[in-house]
């Protein structure tokens, strides 16, 4: 964690008139730790970027895999002409640290290659995709959050009792079940025996997509006043998104159980308890706001549960988001799609775990930033 | 004192240093399923009823006493398949987090101990890998490598090893600036004592809970390619490819089931282990025995 409590600032203890460049800088840091905690942060973005794309082109060349072969098929492939035009193209003809250099320039205009499973702009694929994982990944985080910290307290306050141990027990299965195999389970149920719930997809073929606005339909559907498009959408959103948050349902009860007992230990619960407050005053007020903010820290890590899960879960409810898009990227060694959504979930991380650090000084002022 | 009561003593003692393991229930129960299924792995081919590639009856037979878990698409029997099925999963899932741990371990003990730009080199490779989903490289990699039980592996490995890098690092880190060390140092301990006898026992606990944790989750990183189609093939027994194939009959819905049971049961057994064995060796989290 990048946050810790009251450590050494980094001022020294020099005269200002022979303040050196360094001091001055540490003297602007100390008067605004937090711009220059989110620029540091943004600084390690870049690079991280920087490194992501790196090792994306090293994995995919790990191999010399016939990239032209694989895109232009049987036929084409084995003509040399449409070969050595294909890598003339996408400057494959070049050795690899020339690929390299020519993507981070193309990069650095904002543009992220041509995808050669689509045949268009990763860019524009990225953006198409985006906000129905978006959609789906949101709707899982506020699914599972509550449901995991009631839990989590639930069995804090139980603890070693029966409850606990049964709650220990589902807690735990949510996070060893596949969550392939669980969408099949519940698509087994829900849609095939009950016919509860559409199959797949976004929206029923009878229903077009909304005005285009955030790209998420439940809002879009909401802004255009649809109410009928609305409902559709949750309707199909309900069952990928119960499937995506059950790992997290299980991490959240683990974590807010551990975090709930560190604060019930603490002096000031059991004055509470002294002098007589009930528990439903002790443990919002007392017990959440202390066990708050670890809980927090999850988040990030959380957040990204459900992008690998996406990854299966988009697969079987034919969901139209990253997930599948980069199940099809990998699949056919398509190089700039892969780049482009190593990079995206780079950003998403990143920046996610920025903003709850950010939140974690802001919920608990002992915090503070070096 | 004879060398058999020194065993039983030994055996006591032993017994006594992990509490909390044993009398907690839940890892019992963890321990006894693990162990099930590590004994069927051994002995698949005795138990299995039938041959786990070849037809042996009709087509997809709902479950019955000839057939406990039912029949699938070509006729065989899906319980001597489900229990072949731990022949891949178990001892791959040691195998890999073997190759993990010891990557990750050396590389992260590296960072540690020499610090410096060794450190910084070794943990910023490591962040790359936690910025981008495990699923995500895994497929990347067993792309570009070609898709296969043996390269799903490899790819498991290469994401794998950041997680006990980081924590092999923290804990080196931590242990070497302690008063315990620094005491060892001064009575004239050289570095390789200093190492095996102060800071191995601290570094050891911990590392253990996190691989019981991350046999679970490598028997599911490898279950979910397979289901992908990028690490085993049909026909092989393997859970996760199993669950792929029957994911097309939903009809006949024992076909996915039962494999897709067998990975939650073994993953589940492994996570009891590792939850209670985190309980014993945190010193955040103070446990008491006996439920108290």
């Amino acid at each position: 964690m990048s946050l810790t409590t009251h450590s050494g600032s980094s001022t020294s203890p020099r005269s200002a008139d022979s303040e050196s460049l360094g001091a001055a800088f540490a003297r602007r840091r100390s008067q605004h730790p937090l711009i220059f905690f989110v620029a540091r942060r943004l600084v390690a973005l870049v690079f991280l970027c920087l490194g992501v794309t790196f090792m994306a082109f090293v994995l995919t060349h790990l191999v010399p895999a016939d990239v032209a072969a694989a895109n232009l098929g049987v036929h084409q492939g084995s003509n040399p002409v449409a070969v050595r035009l294909y890598n003339e193209r996408y400057g494959l003809d070049k050795p690899l640290p020339v690929q390299y250099e020519v993507y981070l320039a193309h990069l650095l205009h904002g543009d992220l290659g041509v995808s050669e499973q689509s045949g268009r702009p990763v860019g524009d694929d990225l953006a198409a995709a985006i906000p129905a994982t978006a959609e789906l990944a949101i709707t899982s985080m506020i699914l599972a959050l509550p449901i995991g910290i009631t839990l989590g307290v639930v069995a804090a306050l139980r603890r070693n009792r029966l409850t606990d141990q049964v709650l220990r027990v589902l807690s735990l299965a949510g996070m060893s079940t596949p969550q392939f195999w669980l969408a099949l389970v519940a698509l087994y149920f829900f849609f095939y025996l009950l016919g509860w719930v559409p199959g797949s997809g976004r929206l029923d073929a009878a229903y077009p997509a909304p005005p285009h606005v955030t790209g998420l339909f439940t809002i879009d559907s909401l802004l255009a006043g649809q109410l009928d498009i609305f409902a559709n959408a949750v309707h199909h959103l309900v069952l990928p998104a119960a499937v995506l948050a059950a790992f997290n349902i299980g991490l959240f009860t683990r974590f807010t159980r551990s975090a709930v007992l560190e604060v019930l230990k603490n002096d000031y619960v059991r004055t509470a308890r002294a002098k007589g407050l009930p528990e439903w005053i002790i443990i919002p007020r007392h017990v959440l706001r202390a066990a708050g903010p670890p809980v927090l820290t999850i988040v990030g890590l959380a957040f990204g549960n459900v992008m690998t899960g996406t990854v299966l879960v988009e697969n079987i409810f034919s969901w139209p988001g990253i997930g599948q898009y980069s199940y099809a990227s990998a699949t056919t060694l398509d190089l700039p799609s892969i780049v482009g959504v190593m990079l995206f979930f780079a950003i998403v991380y990143i920046v996610l775990n920025l903003s709850v650090d950010i939140l974690h000084g802001v919920i608990d002022p002992r915090l503070q930033v070096t | 004192m004879s060398a058999a009561g020194r065993l039983v003593g030994l055996g006591v003692r032993g017994f006594r240093r992990t509490p909390v393991a044993w009398q907690n229930p839940l890892a019992v129960v963890g321990i006894a399923v693990a162990g099930a299924w590590l004994l069927v792995a051994l002995f698949a081919p005795v138990i299995a009823p039938h041959d786990p590639l070849a037809p042996t009856a009709a087509l997809y037979q709902a479950p019955s006493w000839a057939h406990p878990f039912g029949t699938d698409d070509v006729g065989r029997d899906v319980l001597s398949r489900v229990l072949w099925g731990a022949r891949v999963s178990i001892p791959l899932a040691l195998l890999l987090v073997g190759l993990a741990y010891t990557i990750g371990c050396t590389l992260g003990g590296l960072a540690g101990y020499l610090g410096g730009w060794v450190d910084e080199l070794i943990m910023r490779g490591a962040d790359l890998f936690f910025a981008v989903p495990q699923i995500l490289l895994a497929m990347a990699v067993v792309g570009a490598l070609g898709p296969g039980l043996f390269h799903a592996v490899l790819a498991v490995v290469v994401v794998s090893w950041p997680g006990p890098a980081r924590v092999v690092r923290g804990l080196v880190r931590t242990t070497m600036q302690s008063d315990f060390v620094a005491v060892a140092r001064l009575v004239g301990a050289p570095t390789s004592r200093a190492l095996t006898v102060e800071v191995l026992p601290n570094v050891a606990g911990p590392v253990t809970v996190l691989a019981a944790l991350d046999m679970g989750n490598a028997i599911l990183l490898l279950s979910a390619l397979s289901f992908l189609g990028l690490g085993a093939r049909p026909p092989d027994a393997e859970w996760g490819s199993m669950v792929s194939t029957g994911a097309q009959h939903f009809e006949s819905w024992w076909m996915g089931m039962f494999p897709g049971l067998a990975i939650v049961s073994v993953v589940l057994a492994f996570n009891l282990i590792g939850d209670s064995l985190r309980d014993t060796f945190d010193p955040t989290t103070t446990v008491t025995p006996l439920g108290k």
